[in-house]
């Protein structure tokens, strides 16, 4: 049950598990912002090509990332652009900037900026979701949570990162086992015979007792926290928070080289020195580009045009 | 008794008990995103995690229940390994202020207080919160951060405020209504 989840309970043996907690966090940060702050080809493929380097120093069990990842890309990429496909065919005029048609079937078509556009988002999410992966895998919930304390944030957030992955696997575990008494009690939750809303009405009934049993334990918790002194002062120190080593040191370092290329690339082709469309794309020229204001691509604004 | 004023309902208590709450909720979160899942055709599901920030909201008010809803999708995308979308996260923070906003109307479900006017007042913050946050607040923000397509994103932002309006008031309802009996039944203690 437990190979579901990517979350990694133990630290591991390799250069990126001996990092510090806030190392990770700060990098996992920075990384989101960058990959946030660009659609351009020539700054998400090294940042792929470094989340992948990561993952991969690390060896780890490749199975559950490959299940995940295509769950991901049938659910998120597949089913996500033959809606676009129906919904917006025009989507690589909007944010490329340009349409060379190389399918048509009336009001339906394909061209090479739709594709580039499809490509370029699938690529967003890969990079994203491997940068998140390479944090997963190497991160633990202690390290994560000293981390977070560390990037500036309270130590109740922290708190509540920490605890909330310390008790995911009691959760987890009595979930299944209410769900499997319901269901041996005849209770249907699932199957095709039945109707949405016996099911809607049987989760009633499978989550009631969940929540009490996982409320019920707030109690003890928080008694046992305050008899240790939880609270009691303003500032917290982690045991999980080690003092900097040398690759910290170097990796924190090129994560504030990363920080400063970012803001750098935002400043400069953002605000002073702008591509004309969203999307930078290689066989289209500055001149050639045409610029669709976002509003007006919305189905409903033609209506308000006649 | 003492008189509590708007701002401290909004903001909650946060003793150690909060927090605790707050976690746990935020652990349910991500395992109802992970296995709480209710099929309706092949590929679409609903999912029962939104409870979460009804019944932390019942017990401590709006901000509490936000946090929860918030760390809680960070979390349930972190376990689950989708990558982080930040647009989602902001989302569920403030649908989870809007469904959790129950002390702020007077439905006091820790001292069992809750009646038909609240589950009216429920009723309209659960459309309008869920509203904003999904029809609009994840949709423009995934417009901004992925380069989404507006109309898609139009499309899934109807798909996921109707599903999650359905869930808090089918479900959520009942589940609120529940817990304020058995939170009652404690609490009417007479004098003799």
């Amino acid at each position: 049950m437990n190979n579901r989840f990517v979350i990694n309970y133990n630290p591991g043996p390799t250069f990126f598990h001996k990092l510090s907690g806030f190392t990770k966090v700060f990098m996992l940060l920075v990384m989101t912002v960058a990959i946030i702050s660009t659609f351009d080809i020539r700054i998400l493929v090294p940042l792929l090509i470094i989340n992948v380097a990561i993952i991969v120093s690390m060896k780890p069990n490749y199975k559950p990332i490959i299940i995940v990842f295509s769950i991901t890309f049938v659910t998120v990429t597949l089913i996500g652009n033959i809606m676009l496909f129906f919904v917006s065919p025009q989507a690589g005029l909007n944010n490329v900037g340009a349409e060379h048609i190389i399918w048509q079937a009336g009001r339906y078509y394909i061209s090479k900026e739709f594709l580039w556009y499809i490509f370029i988002v699938f690529l967003k999410r890969t990079v994203s979701f491997a940068s998140v992966m390479a944090f997963a895998l190497s991160t633990t919930p202690s390290q994560f949570a000293s981390g977070l304390n560390k990037c500036g944030f309270s130590y109740k957030i922290s708190t509540i990162v920490s605890l909330a992955y310390r008790t995911i696997p009691d959760i987890a575990e009595d979930f299944v086992n209410i769900r499997n008494s319901m269901m041996m009690r005849g209770l249907e939750l699932e199957g095709k015979g039945v109707s949405f809303f016996t099911k809607l009405k049987n989760y009633v009934l499978l989550l009631v007792p969940l929540i009490f049993t996982a409320f019920g334990k707030v109690g003890n918790i928080a008694n046992a926290m305050d008899l240790r002194g939880y609270g009691k002062n303003k500032k917290r120190t982690y045991y999980a928070e080690t003092e900097p080593t040398k690759g910290d040191k170097i990796v924190r370092a090129l994560t504030v080289l990363l920080l400063v290329a970012t803001v750098y690339y935002v400043v400069m082709y953002r605000f002073i020195n702008p591509w004309p469309a969203k999307f930078w794309c290689p066989w289209l020229s500055r001149d050639e580009i045409v610029t669709v204001n976002a509003i007006d691509t919305l189905f409903f604004m033609k209506w308000f045009k006649k | 008794m003492k008189k509590e004023n708007f701002g401290s309902l909004l903001l909650g208590k946060w003793d150690t008990k909060t927090i605790v709450t707050v976690a746990i909720g935020a652990a349910l979160f991500g395992v109802l995103m992970n296995y709480g899942s209710i099929p309706i055709f092949t590929n679409t599901s609903l999912t029962t995690a939104m409870i979460v920030p009804v019944v932390v909201g019942a017990m401590y008010g709006p901000l509490p229940a936000a946090v929860a809803c918030g760390v809680g999708n960070v979390i349930a995308d972190l376990i689950g390994g989708w990558g982080i979308y930040p647009a989602w996260a902001i989302a569920n923070f403030v649908a989870g202020l809007f469904v959790g906003a129950l002390p702020l109307y007077g439905a006091r479900v820790t001292e069992g207080k809750f009646d038909v006017k609240h589950m009216i007042w429920y009723a309209i913050c659960v459309v309008v919160g869920n509203a904003i946050a999904f029809g609009v607040i994840a949709q423009v923000f995934t417009v901004i951060f992925e380069g989404g397509d507006m109309n898609v994103s139009l499309i899934q932002g109807v798909y996921a405020s109707v599903g999650n309006i359905l869930i808090e008031l089918v479900i959520g309802l009942p589940v609120i209504y529940m817990l304020a009996k058995r939170y009652a039944g404690r609490s009417n203690l007479t004098e003799e």
